[in-house]
C-alpha cells in the first residue's frame, strides 16, 4: 500500500469513520495472520495473536505519528507480540516426536520424498530461535520488506540479511543432523 | 579449497544469489558432503518458497471487530466506574469538610437561623401567590393560544 493511502487510512480510522478499521484488517489481517501463524505453529494461538495485534493497533492508532510507514509499525507490533509469546512458552521440539514419526530413511538411500521433507522442515523451523522463525516466515512471505523487518526489528538492514542467513543455515544443519 | 569455505556460501547458492566460481564448482563435484549440502539447501530452498501462506480463518474481521467492541465497552465502563467513584469521593469530601467547618466556627447555629427564615419567607410568598394561580394560568393559557395562531398564521401559504 502507499505511504500516502495508508495515511489516508489511518486518519479514517482516528476518525472513526464507519468501515474503515475493517479495511484496515482486511489489508493486513492474512499477512498478520501468516506472520505469525508460521512463526508460533498453532492455528488457534495464532488466530488469539493476530486478533490481539489488532487490538493494540486499534488501541494505539490515535497515538501513532505517522513518522514510520504503517506496514513498519504493525510488523513492529508482530514482532512484540511474538517475542512475548515466546517468553510464556518454550516448547522445544524433536524432529523425531514418536507421534509423527515418518518412517526412517533408508541407510542406502537417504533421499527424502517431498512431503518428508515438508514435515521435518515444519519441525526444523520449530527449534529455531523465535527471531529466525520470524525472520524465514517474513522472508518467504509476499509482501514483507527487508527495510519493513530491519526498522521494526530495530536492526541494521545488513544485520537482518546476516541473521536469516544464519536461519538458513541453522535450518539447513538441523534437517542435515536430521539425516544422519 | 576446503569445507568450511565453501560452507558459507551455500545458502547463497541456493537461493540464486552467488554463482560458484570454478574453484568452489570443482570442489561441490569432489566432495560429496558439500554436494548433498547444497542440494539439501536447494530443496529446502524451493519448499520455502512453494509453501502456501496460511490464509486468516474465513470469519476473523468479524470476531476481532466483537473483540474490539467488548474491550471498548470494558474501557468506557471502567471510565465510568472511575468517574462515578470521584463524584461521590467529592461529594464526601465537601459534605465532611461543610460539617467541619460549621462545627468549628459555630456557623451551624447562625445557619441553622438562616434556613429558618429563608423557609419562613418562601412560606409566605406562596400564600401570597396562591389566590391569584387562576389569573397566571388564564394570562398564560391565552398567551400560548395568540402565540399559536400567530405560528399557525406566519407558517400557512394561503394567507
Amino acid at each position: 500500500m502507499e505511504p500516502v493511502r495508508e495515511r489516508e487510512l489511518v486518519d479514517r480510522c482516528r476518525r472513526e469513520e464507519p468501515g474503515a478499521f475493517e479495511e484496515l484488517v482486511d489489508r493486513f489481517g492474512n499477512l498478520v495472520f501468516a506472520l505469525i501463524a508460521r512463526t508460533i505453529f498453532d492455528r488457534s494461538r495464532a488466530e488469539d495473536l493476530a486478533q490481539e495485534v489488532f487490538l493494540r493497533i486499534h488501541r494505539g492508532l490515535p497515538y501513532f505519528r505517522g513518522e514510520a510507514r504503517l506496514s513498519t509499525w504493525i510488523f513492529r507490533i508482530v514482532v512484540n507480540v511474538c517475542t512475548q509469546e515466546q517468553s510464556h512458552t518454550r516448547t522445544p521440539i524433536s524432529l523425531d516426536d514418536p507421534d509423527s514419526r515418518l518412517p526412517a530413511p533408508s541407510a542406502v538411500d537417504r533421499q527424502f520424498t517431498d512431503i518428508e521433507l515438508r514435515d521435518r522442515l515444519d519441525k526444523a523451523i520449530q527449534r529455531l530461535p523465535a527471531q529466525y522463525r520470524l525472520l524465514i516466515a517474513a522472508h518467504y512471505l509476499e509482501g514483507v520488506r527487508y527495510e519493513d523487518l530491519a526498522t521494526a526489528m530495530n536492526l541494521p538492514l545488513g544485520t537482518v540479511k546476516t541473521q536469516l542467513h544464519r536461519a538458513k543455515r541453522q535450518l539447513r544443519l538441523l534437517l542435515e543432523g536430521d539425516l544422519k | 579449497m576446503r569445507c568450511d569455505d565453501v560452507a558459507d556460501a551455500i545458502e547463497l547458492m541456493a537461493a540464486g544469489e552467488l554463482t560458484p566460481d570454478a574453484a568452489v564448482s570443482a570442489h561441490l563435484t569432489t566432495c560429496g558432503s558439500c554436494a548433498r549440502s547444497l542440494e539439501t539447501a536447494r530443496r529446502m530452498e524451493s519448499l520455502l518458497r512453494a509453501r502456501p501462506a496460511p490464509a486468516a480463518p474465513a470469519q476473523f474481521t468479524s470476531r476481532l471487530m466483537s473483540r474490539i467492541r467488548r474491550a471498548s465497552w470494558r474501557r468506557e465502563q471502567i471510565v465510568d466506574w472511575i468517574f462515578n467513584a470521584a463524584m461521590i469521593a467529592a461529594a464526601l469530601l465537601v459534605g465532611v469538610g461543610l460539617w467541619t467547618a460549621l462545627r468549628h466556627t459555630g456557623l451551624s447555629v447562625v445557619s441553622r437561623e438562616a434556613m429558618g427564615i429563608f423557609s419562613s419567607g418562601m412560606i409566605a410568598a406562596a400564600q401570597r401567590v396562591t389566590p391569584s394561580l387562576p389569573l397566571y394560568a388564564g394570562a398564560t393559557g391565552l398567551l400560548a393560544v395568540a402565540l399559536g395562531v400567530w405560528w399557525w398564521a406566519s407558517d400557512s401559504p394561503a394567507l
